[in-house]
């Protein structure tokens, strides 16, 4: 049987109708004055799940946060946390806990004050608290730091002390606000990994927000891809990228080719469709598609093969070697079409000596399989 | 840094700080003078000091005004640091642009129509004039002030710190007494010693809201220079001028301590 990525997942409870959401959106609005910020939005968060919301800025991504934080109130609509209402509660009475972008340390408190700040409010005794702090700080391996304060701590320090500081509470949620935005890029990676290994062991509900696809398509168990205060899909990162279902997720998530086209026929599980750039593609037809319909075919660049040779049998595409990019792993190729279309090719570098010689403006080929892209309909 | 001074810039600094200066080198000078003429030395002599100690009428002044100054400057700091807040957080709210500018209003406002004005409402209202009369006044004029120094310093302030510690179950009161007031501190404090400053500092409008029995010092010394300048008022001023001096020197070195501490913490952070 085929499945969308190479992993394999165990856990997946919006598949399974007898499990009940963990929290839920129901219809929240947010306006700011004119300006629409989430616009009658739904959604469904389960138990344990790692949850990405995905968009550009002003998507409305972060302002669904903070409502859920109890920052901001919706214009309308409600949300409701493990069978709790919370409209109207306040953000200190929530079971929800956030760490800031800025991941807001207060400066004037050492770190084990810091994470203990959240476990006095609740009354919790000394002793419980020290036990706590000292747990915390255990797991994000800072035991050493628990003294100092936070303008005595590199940048990838004081984003622990801040995810500390948001689990001493043991909430229900912890919301993530571009957890690993101000880091850099070789720290970001190596956080990602542990990031995702500690929700794995706390199993604690998260929800974060990004505008990295790439963070969210490592930590999260599905992405909401969103915008102009809407979602436009809600799924797997696997099936974000390979089944995407519109041309904006496509071409949002990842790099792609799109090719405008009409159906001209569609027949048995084949459908062929003529493009705008006047050949042919010839595709599984694995929407329900008829003929004279106006469809795209969007196709990740690693599906496309390309050679120097001419090559025969259907989906093969002719055109002028405009750009070549070597980025270690991958070469990326620009095709540039009679018609003057771009085609990107992903060269994936298997082996260190490659027989393929091409340089600019060579005539090269591209083709693809059957099952290599995916014809959308809106 | 290799770089000299010209000739220029010698003279000016010189020219500069002689203007700034020089009166009050003669007046510090001139209070260890033996003499009872001011302009005449005759040697050095600290009986001026021993003089103004058992002068009950200036320290009764410099109590007063000690004590107006406090209680003004403390005054002013609660309720400028909360005209403050109002302004920098309610960005819209009626009324906004008529309290901006009536906070703002006492800074430009000639002292002489401050203290009239004053008198005439105390009048108005039949109320005792003295000493409540005189702190009410200066709190009224210096409570700008503090405003003006805590609102710079809330523009600055990360609204995120106030969001983490009510996301940590801080209710908005607790928030403010142990997150935001801790981190504006700087401010505030500043605030108080620029309002105790000036309330030490006022005649006219102490001149004006006064009665009976409430002197303060700047008062007391310009009745009494109206009679011919004596030492002892030298020796009051020099006074004055330490207790700044102390309270000035003070505040750089506590300063200058924070920006050693930031540095090594810099070091520290990178070093990991």
């Amino acid at each position: 049987m085929k499945s969308l990525g190479s992993i394999r997942r165990n856990f997946a409870p919006w598949i399974d109708p007898a499990a009940s959401p963990f929290l839920r959106f129901e219809g929240v609005t947010k306006r700011f004055g004119d300006f629409e910020a989430v616009d009658d939005l739904s959604l469904s968060i389960f138990e344990s799940e790692f949850f990405a919301l995905l968009g550009a800025s002003g998507c409305g991504k972060s302002t669904l946060l903070r409502m859920l934080a109890g920052f901001d109130m919706p214009t309308s609509g409600r949300i409701i946390l493990d069978g709790e209402d919370m409209s109207g509660i306040p953000p200190y009475r929530r079971p929800v806990n956030m760490m800031f972008q800025s991941y807001a340390l207060f400066p004037h408190m050492s770190v084990a004050k810091n994470i203990a700040f959240g476990l006095k409010q609740e009354k919790m005794g000394k002793g419980e608290i020290a036990d706590r702090v000292e747990q915390v700080l255990k797991l994000v391996k800072l035991e050493d730091y628990a003294k100092r304060k936070p303008d005595q701590l590199s940048g990838g320090q004081r984003q622990r002390v801040a995810l500390a500081r948001s689990l001493a509470k043991r909430p229900k949620v912890l919301l993530l606000d571009e957890p690993l935005g101000a880091l850099d890029k070789k720290l970001r990676e190596e956080t990602q990994f542990e990031l995702a290994d500690l929700q794995y062991e706390l199993h604690t509900t998260f929800i974060m927000v990004t505008h990295d696809q790439e963070e969210a398509m490592t930590l999260a168990d599905r992405i909401a891809v969103m915008d102009k205060g809407r979602i436009l899909q809600v799924a797997p990162p696997a099936e974000i990228y390979e089944a995407p279902n519109s041309r904006f997720v496509a071409d949002f998530v990842g790099n792609v080719n799109v090719f405008d086209g009409t159906v001209r026929a569609a027949t048995g599980d084949r459908v062929t469709i003529e493009t705008t750039g006047g050949f042919d593609i010839v595709a599984e037809r694995d929407v329900p598609v008829e003929a004279g319909q106006n469809v795209s075919y969007v196709l990740r660049p690693e599906k496309l093969k390309i050679a120097a040779e001419p090559i025969s049998g259907p989906n093969v595409m002719e055109g002028e070697v405009w750009d070549i990019a070597y980025f270690g792993p991958v070469t990326s190729f620009h095709i540039r079409l009679d018609t003057g279309a771009i085609v990107k090719v992903a060269m994936v570098n298997a082996t260190r000596q490659s027989p393929l010689q091409l340089t600019w403006h060579d005539r090269a080929f591209v083709t693809f399989d059957e099952d290599a892209g995916l014809v959308l309909t809106q | 840094m290799g770089w000299r001074l010209s000739k220029f810039n010698v003279v000016s600094m010189v020219f500069g700080f002689s203007f700034l200066y020089l009166p009050i080198v003669l007046l510090v000078v001139y209070s260890f003078n033996a003499s009872r003429l001011v302009t005449v030395w005759s040697g050095f002599s600290t009986v001026w000091y021993r003089e103004l100690w058992n002068n009950r009428g200036l320290l009764d002044a410099a109590w007063v005004t000690l004590r107006v100054g406090v209680l003004s400057a403390s005054v002013a700091t609660i309720l400028g640091t909360m005209a403050a807040i109002a302004l920098a957080r309610y960005k819209r709210f009626t009324g906004r642009t008529l309290m901006t500018g009536m906070v703002y209003a006492p800074l430009v406002m000639p002292e002489v129509i401050t203290g009239l004005s004053l008198l005439l409402f105390f009048v108005a209202i039949d109320f005792d004039r003295g000493f409540w009369t005189v702190t009410l006044a200066h709190i009224s004029f210096t409570m700008c002030f503090v405003t003006v120094v805590v609102q710079s310093r809330l523009v600055s302030f990360d609204r995120s710190l106030e969001d983490a510690a009510m996301d940590l179950g801080a209710t908005p009161t607790v928030t403010f007494f142990q997150i935001t007031l801790p981190l504006i501190w700087p401010a505030v404090a500043a605030g108080w010693m620029l309002a105790f400053t000036l309330s030490l500092d006022d005649l006219v409008i102490a001149s004006f809201t006064t009665g009976p029995g409430a002197t303060t010092l700047p008062m007391k010394i310009y009745s009494q220079v109206r009679l011919g300048v004596t030492p002892e008022i030298n020796a009051v001023c020099t006074i004055l001028i330490a207790i700044v001096s102390v309270g000035v020197i003070i505040t750089t070195l506590i300063n200058k301590r924070r920006l050693v501490r930031q540095a090594r913490n810099e070091r520290l952070a990178a070093d990991g």
